[in-house]
């Protein structure tokens, strides 16, 4: 049952996908297939470095680094760097067998030896911190059999290995380029095998990208064969939406990406659009349930009860991004548990009766609930202007008057990214509820966040400082579980333990959006994460 | 002699507070709650969570952050004097370099908006204080009203009616003339309202100085007049501000470099006190102070230029 939802989404997924893919036919395009040119793509973000842990980097490295395998459309694991690949018996080691004669862009080839050096460094050297953790603690060893042989030990069964793999995290460079050059070289021109290089970067403007005549190594999913149909792409980065947007209109970029939601039916009349839902976990609540008022299970499902999260999303973002009841995993994960999400629809009666039974009877000069004197007050933390942009703060100001009603004081706390980030409320004192999002392409996300903290293995991802035996072991099921069925039960049960405590209280899925320009067919979104693909993409006219 | 030593003390007066504006931001951004080593963490890998020091320990023993406050310090004074801002923690580059890259479009922007926006307000003051109650009347309407005007707005409603409707300038234009357009008169135009607004006041007052009409007896004409004798005494409060309107302008700038994709120190700022990436800030507030301190030195000069009761009271 859940999987039929899942693959529903997906095909939803792709019907959308597919608006830049049908246009292949030339006559449907409205014009003839032009090679060269340059695409001009406005993105929001400028990362720090070209490659690295933060989805803002994937984006832009996925250009330039191949991946051993790679994620398809109907969620299977297909070749790229890697042609075919055997896992054994006991699922502790995986073996790779590489494409052959494929060379990196400073000429040095991609051998087995090279992929696993890149493993070694994203583990042990601090190479990338996101795809440490996405494979921690499973992770053993990588080791060169023969020049086109890798072999990756694991030290426990983990099938969801390789679909997270498949993430913009694990760009395979060249160690003679990491090892020779400087740390600022590395940073902004690594070398890949990949479909462009770094050609330029003017730092807060924009990176030009290169295409590489030389290209032999693109994924079983690219649309075509053979290396960038275009010249160059100027990967612009443009922080503002509505300019970004508008250079649409002008002709001034090809591509944009986050369309503002107030401008996504303009667009979809305009444009070719591109809507994707991002697996992982969705914006949901992390509840405190260490210390402070959620510490008692009836409040954070009358939490969950008292505010009509549903309605205020679907208004707040004008119907663009879905609303999410589950708050483990968004829709478009596979394993997504699609009962557990329709919990806690909103039920102010219900919210009022669970806090009259918890003992929150009293009522203070503002209407606020009290017991034994104390005020029902909730702080809430958010991420203002990186996390949660203006529209997401309105959902939040929204519900803040609904919870009120219910006699629940919510105070809403912006939160910078210094501060965030620098941790100033990562303690449990600090904030009682916090909305937060992790994309990833499989449920196994779960334990990166639900695995129970300990004094010995703390988990500071489990900002809902929520320790269940039952749903740790749940996972560790799921994520050892090499029949796929299986597994995803053993998931959804999971969701269904944390959103049966409301451990955490969903609120809409992460999304990305883009708009192409009718001239430009062939942008496609890699499965993973979403970014966009720009060795397939030609100009008609 | 004296003018000699006038000039040593100004100058040693201007290094003392761009290091002194050095030294606050420094300790400024140590005050700032949150620890750097779990920000950087955070930032490579796009998360909010806390990190175990097992984790923080190499960034922590790369970057010194381990070491004692004194010794940070002492450290950064001592690359300082050496020329040396220091190495960014997220962009891994000399911030020096990272400066010197985004400095020229920002200056090139802020000036010329401060070039722009006095031409506006000086041709709007000279052709409206009073001329009459219709034209003169304009004149305070638009001065008020621009004045007023955030630059987020005027950016986006001189994009959509310049950019989007007439095509006539484009809107990521970069650092090209034609493409700077636009984002000099976003922040152009609420200053040349501001300005206008001070100069105007000071017009009308002088219009009605006894040496006004002396010089009118004298058969001067009224353009002459008001070129030559008023103007010279209006302006002076309005000089005087900008040296504060150049630091306002660079606030300005970031919302101005935003909208039209434009590269520029504000941005670069804004990126680094968010990620408290603490060599680069400093180096900026200590390129931003130096500019302060010329800017106010170029005001002196401006002024003894324009009141030549200055100049004499120089040289006595």
């Amino acid at each position: 049952m859940t999987r039929t939802r899942a693959t529903l989404i997906a095909a939803a997924v792709l019907a959308t996908a597919s608006l830049s893919a049908c246009g292949s036919d030339p006559a449907a395009a409205g014009g003839d297939p032009k090679t060269g040119g340059t695409i001009v793509y406005g993105h929001v973000q400028e990362p720090p470095c070209i490659f690295g842990g933060w989805i803002q980097q994937a984006y832009i490295s996925r250009q330039v680094l191949d991946g051993l395998v790679t994620l398809a459309e109907d969620g299977s694991v297909q070749p790229w760097l890697a042609t075919k690949w055997a896992a054994s018996a006991d699922g502790l080691t995986y073996t790779f067998t590489l494409k052959d004669g494929v060379k990196f862009t400073d000429g040095t080839p991609v051998d087995a030896e090279a992929v696993a050096w890149n493993f070694d460094l994203w583990e042990n050297k601090g190479g990338n911190s996101t795809a440490k953790v996405s494979i921690d603690p499973y992770y053993k060893s990588a080791k060169a059999v023969d020049a086109r042989t890798v072999e990756i030990s694991l030290n426990s069964p983990y099938p969801p290995f390789l679909n997270l793999i498949t993430q913009g995290y694990f760009g395979i460079q060249s160690p003679t380029a990491y090892k020779s050059r400087t740390e600022k070289e590395n940073c902004e021109k690594p070398i890949g095998s990949g479909g462009f290089t770094v050609k330029e970067w003017k730092h807060g403007e924009e990176v030009v990208l290169a295409k590489n005549p030389a290209y032999t190594s693109w994924p079983a999913t690219a649309k075509h064969e053979g290396p960038a149909i275009v010249d160059e792409v100027r990967w612009k980065f443009i922080a503002d939406g509505v300019s970004r947007y508008a250079s649409l209109s002008t002709g001034e970029s090809h591509v944009v990406y986050e369309v503002p939601t107030v401008n996504w039916k303009d667009a979809t009349a305009r444009y070719q659009t591109i809507r994707y839902i991002t697996p992982g976990k969705p914006v949901s609540f992390y509840i405190n349930t260490k210390t402070g008022p959620f510490t008692d299970a009836a409040v954070r499902k009358a939490f969950a009860y008292g505010a009509d999260r549903k309605a205020a999303v679907e208004a707040g973002f004008h119907g663009v991004i879905p609303y999410e009841g589950n708050p483990a995993v968004s829709q478009s994960t596979p394993g997504y548990n699609a009962e557990a999400a329709k919990a806690y629809a909103y039920d102010p009666a219900k919210a009022n009766q669970l806090l009259d039974e918890a003992g929150w009877t009293g009522r203070n000069a503002e209407k606020v609930r009290t017991k034994d004197g104390q005020p029902l007050t909730i702080k809430l933390v958010y991420g203002s202007g990186f996390i949660f942009t203006q529209e997401g703060a309105t959902v939040l100001q929204v519900l803040q008057e609904q919870w009120k009603q219910v006699g629940f004081d919510v105070k809403l706390i912006p939160a910078t990214q210094a501060e965030l980030w620098g941790g100033k409320y990562s303690d449990p004192s600090t904030f009682d509820a916090t909305p937060s999002y992790w994309t990833s392409p499989s449920a196994a996300i779960l334990w990166i966040v639900w695995r129970p903290s300990t004094a010995e293995k703390p988990n500071g991802s489990n900002r809902s400082f929520y320790n269940n035996e039952t749903l740790s072991t749940t996972i560790q099921q799921a994520n050892a579980e090499a029949d796929a069925a299986k597994a995803n039960a053993l998931y959804g049960k999971a969701q269904q333990i944390i959103q049966d405590d409301a451990a955490g209280i969903g609120l809409y899925t992460q999304n990305s959006t883009y708009a192409v320009a009718q001239n430009l067919k062939n942008v496609w979104l890699e499965k993973s994460q979403g970014e966009p693909v720009f060795s397939d993409a030609y100009f008609v006219g | 002699m004296s003018a000699a030593i006038r000039v040593v003390f100004k100058t040693v007066a201007s290094l003392a507070v761009i290091v002194a504006a050095a030294s606050v931001t420094f300790f400024a951004q140590l005050a700032v709650p949150g620890d750097r080593a779990n920000t950087l963490m955070n930032l490579q890998t796009g998360q909010d969570k806390q990190w175990s020091a097992a984790e923080l320990a190499p960034l922590n023993e790369r970057f010194g952050f381990d070491d004692p406050v004194v010794v940070q310090y002492l450290d950064y004074l001592n690359g300082l004097l050496h020329g040396d801002l220091g190495t960014s923690y997220t962009q891994k580059r000399p911030v020096l370099e990272i400066i010197g890259g985004q400095l020229l479009p920002s200056l090139t922007l802020t000036g010329a908006a401060l070039l722009v926006a006095w031409a506006l307000a000086l041709g709007i003051t000279l052709l409206t204080v009073k001329r009459g109650r219709f034209l003169t009347g304009l004149g305070t309407t638009w001065e008020a009203l621009t004045a007023s005007l955030p630059h987020y707005w005027v950016g986006v409603v001189l994009l959509v009616v310049f950019a989007v409707q007439l095509r006539a300038f484009p809107i990521i234009g970069g650092t090209s003339a034609w493409g700077s357009v636009l984002p000099v008169l976003t922040l152009a135009i609420p200053l040349a309202g501001f300005l206008g607004q001070v100069t105007r006041d000071e017009f009308e007052q002088v219009l009605r100085q006894p040496f006004v009409t002396t010089a009118r007896t004298r058969g001067m004409s009224d353009l002459g007049v008001r070129l030559r004798h008023v103007l010279r005494h209006a302006i002076l409060p309005a000089v005087t501000l900008s040296g504060w309107a150049l630091g306002a302008l660079v606030s300005g700038a970031v919302i101005a470099e935003n909208i039209f994709g434009r590269p520029g120190i504000g941005q670069v700022l804004v990126t680094a006190v968010n990620t408290r990436d603490l060599p680069t800030v400093s180096g900026i507030v200590l390129v931003v102070a130096a500019i302060y301190v010329i800017a106010n030195l170029l005001v002196d000069l401006a002024y003894a230029l324009i009141d030549p009761r200055l100049r004499t009271a120089g040289a006595r």
